[in-house]
C-alpha cells in the first residue's frame, strides 16, 4: 500500500516536472478580430523600466520608440544616414566641442504642454549622461547644454568629441523626455517610466503585465497625417513556439526580433498570407564573437589563436548554425556599417591542417590520445545561436586537437563567470554593433577596464599600440581622419586577434501580408511606426 | 537470484526485466554500436530519418547522428538513474535505520530533516541545486539524490519501528548482541526488501528528472542526454518533430521498463510476506 502510494507519487512528481517544461502556451482569450487599424505584435518580454532616455535597449525601444522619439531616426536615405526628428539640424564646431542642435516647432508632449529645447537640456544633463547605460560613453565630456530660444540646444564639451559619434548615436542616445515630469522627482522611480509621456504618434495608454501593453494613436502629433493606425497592441508572448502559431491563427500580425526562430522560418514562409522579412535590421547588427581569456598561457600565444580561427568553418556556422540569416565576419566592424568597414584585414580561411600545423609550431604537440590542452567554453545562453555554436566550436576545435569542455549557466551566472570572475578560456559571446565602433565596440578590446563591466575586454588582452589608436579615435574631430583610425583599429584586431569575430547577424520579421510599410528604415522594429498600415 | 527468477515469474516483471536488460546491453556496447564520440558532426544537418542507411534515424540541426545520440544516451541516462537512486537508498537506509532504532529526540530531529526534504519539490531543490554548483553528471547525480532520499529513509524507519519489536530482536538484545550488529545483520537484512522495491521506482524518477534538467539546459554539455536531444529538436518541432519524438520513445521504454519491473517486484514481495 504505501509502497503502491509512494510510488505512484515520486513518478508523477518527475513527470509533471517534465510536462510543465515543454507544454506550449494556450491561448486562453483570443483577441478579437482586427477592426479598422489595430496592429497587434508579439512582445517577448516586459522591461520593468520602459524609459528609453535611462535603459538605452532593444527590448525597451521595441515598445517605447512609439511614445518617446529621439532627435533622430536611423535612414537607408537620408544624409548620414538620419532622417530628421525631434531635431530638424544639427551642426558641430571646428573644435568639436559644441553641438547646436535645431529643435521641431510645434510639437507638444502627450499631456498637451509644449515641447522646447528646455526638455532636450534636461534630458541630456540628467539623464543621458548620468543615468543611461550608452550615453554614459557617448556623453561622458558633456559639461552643459544651452538653451538661448526654445527651439535651439547647443551641447557642450570639455574635451572634442567627433559630431560622427554624436551622429550615430543619436538614434540610439536621443530619447526626450518632458522636464516638467520628471524635474524634482527621483528619475529612476518615476512613474512615467512605466506609464511613458512622450511627443510620439502613439500614446501610452495601458498596461496589463503579463497580457499586453495598448499604444493608441495620438491624434496630435506633429507630422500631420501620421499615425496610420489607430492602435498598437503589444501581446505578451513569452514562448518562441507561440509566436508563430499565433500568427499562423491571425492572432498576432507580426512578429519581430526573431520571434518566431529561424528554424521555422522556411516553414512559415510557405503559408500563404505571411511574409519573412530579413530587411529592417541594418543599424542592430548582432556579432558572433569568440571571447579569448589572454592569461592562459596557450591563449597568449597569438598562433593559437591564429589556429583557432582557422579551425572554424564560418560557412557552416552561416549555413547550418543561421540557416543563410547571417553573414561570415571579417574583423569587428560588421558589413552593415559600410562607413566604417575595411574588407583589406587580414582574414583566417578555414583550414584544419594549417591549424595543427600553427599550434605544432606553437610547441603544443598532440599527446598520444590526439590532445594538445584542455579549455573551458562558455557559450552565452542568450541565443539558441549562440548555445549551438557552442557545440559546433567544441567539435571544430577537437578536429585540431583541443579539448573543449562546454560550461553552461545561466544569464547571471555567465555574466559573472565571464566578466567579472575571469573563469573561462573561451567564451562565446554577442555583441552589438550600434553604428559606431566607439559606442560598443572599442570597449571589447581596449584594456584597463575594471572587472565586472559587462561586455567588455575581461579577458586580460592589452596591447599598447590598439589603446593609443583607440584612444585617438576617441577625439579626432575630424571625420575622414577618424574613420581612418577605425580602418586601422580593424586592422589591428584582426591581426592579432584580441578575440575572433566569426559571423553578424540581424533579426528577422514575420509579418501577415495586410501590413504595410514593414522594415522601410535600418532600425525599423524599434522606430515610431508611424507611416505603418493595415490594408484589408 | 531466486527473488530475480520469481520477479521474471509475473508477466510485468518478465517484461520489464527484458527490457532493462536490453537497455543494459545497449549501454554497455554503446561504443562498439556506435564509434566515436556522439556529439560530433557525421553528416548533412536535418537529414530525415530512414532515408540514410548510415544515419537510420536522420541527423539533428548540426548534423549530428541521433541514433548514436539515443545509444550513448542511454548510458548517461541508466548511469545517473541508478546511481542517484543508490545514494538515495543509501542514505535513506542509513538515517531511517538510526532514527528508527535510537527513537527519542534523534528520532524527532531526523524525521523534521526528511520532513523538510519532503516538503520542497523535489524537482525544483535539483534545479536549484545544479544552477547553484554548476552542471556536471556528479553534480546531477547528487541533486538527484538530495531529492529522492527522503521517500526511503521513511519506509526503513517504519519498518525498523515494527521489526524491533519482534521476538528475535529481542532475543539478540537478551544474548548480548552489539546494538550494530543487531541493527545490520538483524533488522536491516528484513527492512531491506520494500525499500528495494522503491528503489526501481526511484530509479525512473531520477531518469526522467535528469531529462528534465537536460531539458532545461542544465545537464552536463558534455555528454549526450535524451532530455537535450528533445529540447534541441523543440526548437523544430513543426519541421523535424523525429529529432524530439526518438529520444522520447526510449525514454518512455526506459521509465516503462523500470516501472513494470518494480510492479513485478512488488507482487513477489507481497506474495512472500502474504505467506509469512
Amino acid at each position: 500500500m504505501t509502497i503502491a502510494h509512494l510510488s505512484r507519487r515520486t513518478l508523477l512528481q518527475a513527470g509533471a516536472a517534465l510536462a510543465a517544461s515543454t507544454a506550449l502556451p494556450t491561448f486562453a482569450h483570443a483577441q478579437a478580430a482586427t477592426a479598422g487599424g489595430r496592429l497587434i505584435v508579439a512582445a517577448d518580454s516586459e522591461p520593468k523600466n520602459l524609459n528609453p532616455a535611462i535603459v538605452a535597449s532593444n527590448g525597451v525601444f521595441f515598445i517605447a520608440s512609439k511614445v518617446v522619439e529621439t532627435l533622430a531616426e536611423a535612414s537607408f536615405s537620408g544624409k548620414d544616414g538620419l532622417s530628421p526628428r525631434l531635431a530638424t539640424s544639427w551642426e558641430g564646431s571646428a573644435d568639436g566641442k559644441s553641438v547646436t542642435f535645431k529643435l521641431r516647432e510645434g510639437v507638444k508632449w502627450h499631456d498637451g504642454k509644449p515641447f522646447t529645447s528646455a526638455d532636450v537640456a534636461f534630458s541630456a544633463l540628467k539623464i543621458w549622461k548620468p543615468l543611461q547605460n550608452l550615453g554614459r560613453l557617448v556623453f561622458a565630456n558633456l559639461e552643459d547644454v544651452e538653451t538661448p530660444d526654445d527651439t535651439t540646444a547647443i551641447f557642450k564639451f570639455s574635451k572634442p568629441t567627433p559630431l560622427q559619434l554624436i551622429r550615430n548615436a543619436l538614434p540610439v542616445v536621443s530619447s526626450v523626455v518632458p522636464k516638467h515630469v520628471y524635474e524634482g522627482s527621483d528619475i529612476n522611480a518615476s512613474p512615467a517610466n512605466v506609464k511613458l509621456i512622450g511627443t510620439g504618434p502613439f500614446k501610452f495608454t495601458e498596461y496589463k503585465p503579463g497580457e499586453y501593453y495598448r499604444l493608441t494613436r495620438n491624434a496630435d502629433y506633429w507630422n500631420k497625417g501620421e499615425p496610420k493606425l489607430d492602435e498598437v497592441i503589444f501581446r505578451v508572448l513569452p514562448d518562441r513556439a507561440g509566436a508563430g502559431a499565433a500568427l499562423e491563427a491571425e492572432e498576432i500580425q507580426l512578429a519581430a526580433f526573431s520571434a518566431v526562430p529561424l528554424t521555422d522560418l522556411s516553414r512559415i514562409s510557405k503559408v500563404p498570407g505571411i511574409k519573412v522579412i530579413s530587411k529592417g535590421y541594418e543599424a542592430l547588427t548582432y556579432q558572433l564573437v569568440i571571447e579569448i581569456n589572454h592569461r592562459r598561457k596557450e591563449l597568449a600565444d597569438v598562433k593559437v589563436r591564429q589556429a583557432i580561427a582557422h579551425a572554424i568553418d564560418k560557412k557552416f556556422v552561416v549555413d547550418t548554425i543561421f540557416l543563410g540569416y547571417a553573414a561570415a565576419s571579417t574583423g569587428p566592424v560588421p558589413k552593415n556599417a559600410p562607413e566604417f568597414y575595411d574588407p583589406t584585414v587580414p582574414t583566417y580561411a578555414f583550414d584544419v591542417a594549417k591549424a595543427n600545423a600553427l599550434l605544432d609550431e606553437a610547441g603544443y604537440k598532440k599527446g598520444a590520445d590526439g590532445k594538445r590542452f584542455a579549455l573551458k567554453l562558455r557559450p552565452a545562453p542568450y541565443f539558441n545561436e549562440t548555445k549551438q555554436f557552442g557545440d559546433y566550436l567544441r567539435q571544430a576545435l577537437s578536429a585540431v586537437g583541443i579539448d573543449a569542455q562546454l560550461v553552461n549557466a545561466d544569464a547571471a551566472a555567465h555574466q559573472k563567470a565571464v566578466y567579472t570572475d575571469h573563469d573561462f578560456d573561451l567564451a562565446i559571446g554577442p555583441p552589438v554593433f550600434r553604428g559606431d565602433p566607439a559606442i560598443s565596440t572599442t570597449i571589447l578590446v581596449q584594456s584597463g577596464i575594471p572587472d565586472g563591466v559587462p561586455f567588455s575586454n575581461q579577458g586580460g588582452y592589452a596591447s599598447k599600440e590598439l589603446d593609443d589608436v583607440i584612444a585617438k579615435a576617441a577625439v579626432t574631430v575630424d571625420t575622414a581622419a577618424r574613420t581612418d583610425l577605425y580602418k586601422q583599429f580593424q586592422k589591428l584586431v584582426a591581426t592579432d586577434l584580441p578575440l575572433i569575430n566569426v559571423a553578424e547577424w540581424g533579426f528577422i520579421s514575420v509579418a501577415r501580408d495586410t501590413v504595410v510599410n514593414v522594415s522601410n528604415n535600418p532600425r525599423w522594429a524599434v522606430s515610431n511606426w508611424s507611416d505603418t498600415t493595415l490594408k484589408s | 537470484m531466486r527473488w530475480l527468477r520469481n520477479v521474471a515469474g509475473t508477466p510485468e516483471g518478465a517484461i520489464g526485466l527484458g527490457i532493462l536488460l536490453l537497455l543494459g546491453l545497449i549501454a554497455l556496447f554503446a561504443p562498439i554500436l556506435s564509434p566515436g564520440d556522439p556529439l560530433r558532426i557525421a553528416g548533412q544537418p536535418l537529414l530525415a530519418p530512414f532515408t540514410d542507411p548510415s544515419f537510420p534515424l536522420g541527423t539533428d540541426r548540426l548534423g549530428r547522428d541521433v541514433l548514436a545520440g539515443i545509444l550513448h544516451g542511454t548510458r548517461t541516462s541508466l548511469a545517473v538513474g541508478i546511481a542517484a537512486a543508490l545514494a538515495a537508498i543509501a542514505i535513506g537506509l542509513c538515517i531511517g535505520l538510526t532514527a528508527g532504532l535510537a527513537g527519542g529526540l534523534v528520532d524527532e530531529a531526523l524525521m523534521r530533516v526528511v520532513d523538510a526534504f519532503q516538503i520542497v519539490p523535489s524537482f525544483l531543490l535539483a534545479l536549484a541545486f545544479v544552477s547553484v554548483i554548476g552542471a556536471s553528471v556528479p553534480v546531477v547525480v547528487v541533486a538527484i539524490a538530495l531529492g529522492a532520499w527522503a521517500d526511503p529513509a521513511r519506509l526503513t524507519r517504519a519498518q525498523v519501528l515494527s521489526i524491533r519489536e519482534r521476538d528475535y530482536v529481542a532475543s539478540a538484545r537478551v544474548i548480548g548482541m552489539h546494538p550494530a550488529e543487531i541493527a545490520f545483520r538483524q533488522i536491516l537484512p528484513n527492512a531491506l526488501p520494500p525499500v528495494l522495491a522503491l528503489s526501481a521506482i526511484i530509479v525512473a524518477a531520477a531518469i526522467l528528472t535528469e531529462a528534465a534538467l537536460s531539458f532545461l539546459g542544465l545537464g552536463d554539455p558534455n555528454v549526450v542526454t535524451w532530455g537535450s536531444m528533445i529540447a534541441e529538436g523543440r526548437n523544430i518541432l513543426r519541421s523535424s518533430p523525429s529529432l524530439s519524438i526518438f529520444p522520447g520513445i526510449a525514454l518512455v521504454i526506459t521509465v516503462i521498463g523500470v516501472y513494470l519491473f518494480s510492479e513485478g517486484l512488488n507482487k513477489v514481495l507481497a506474495g512472500r510476506r502474504g505467506r509469512v
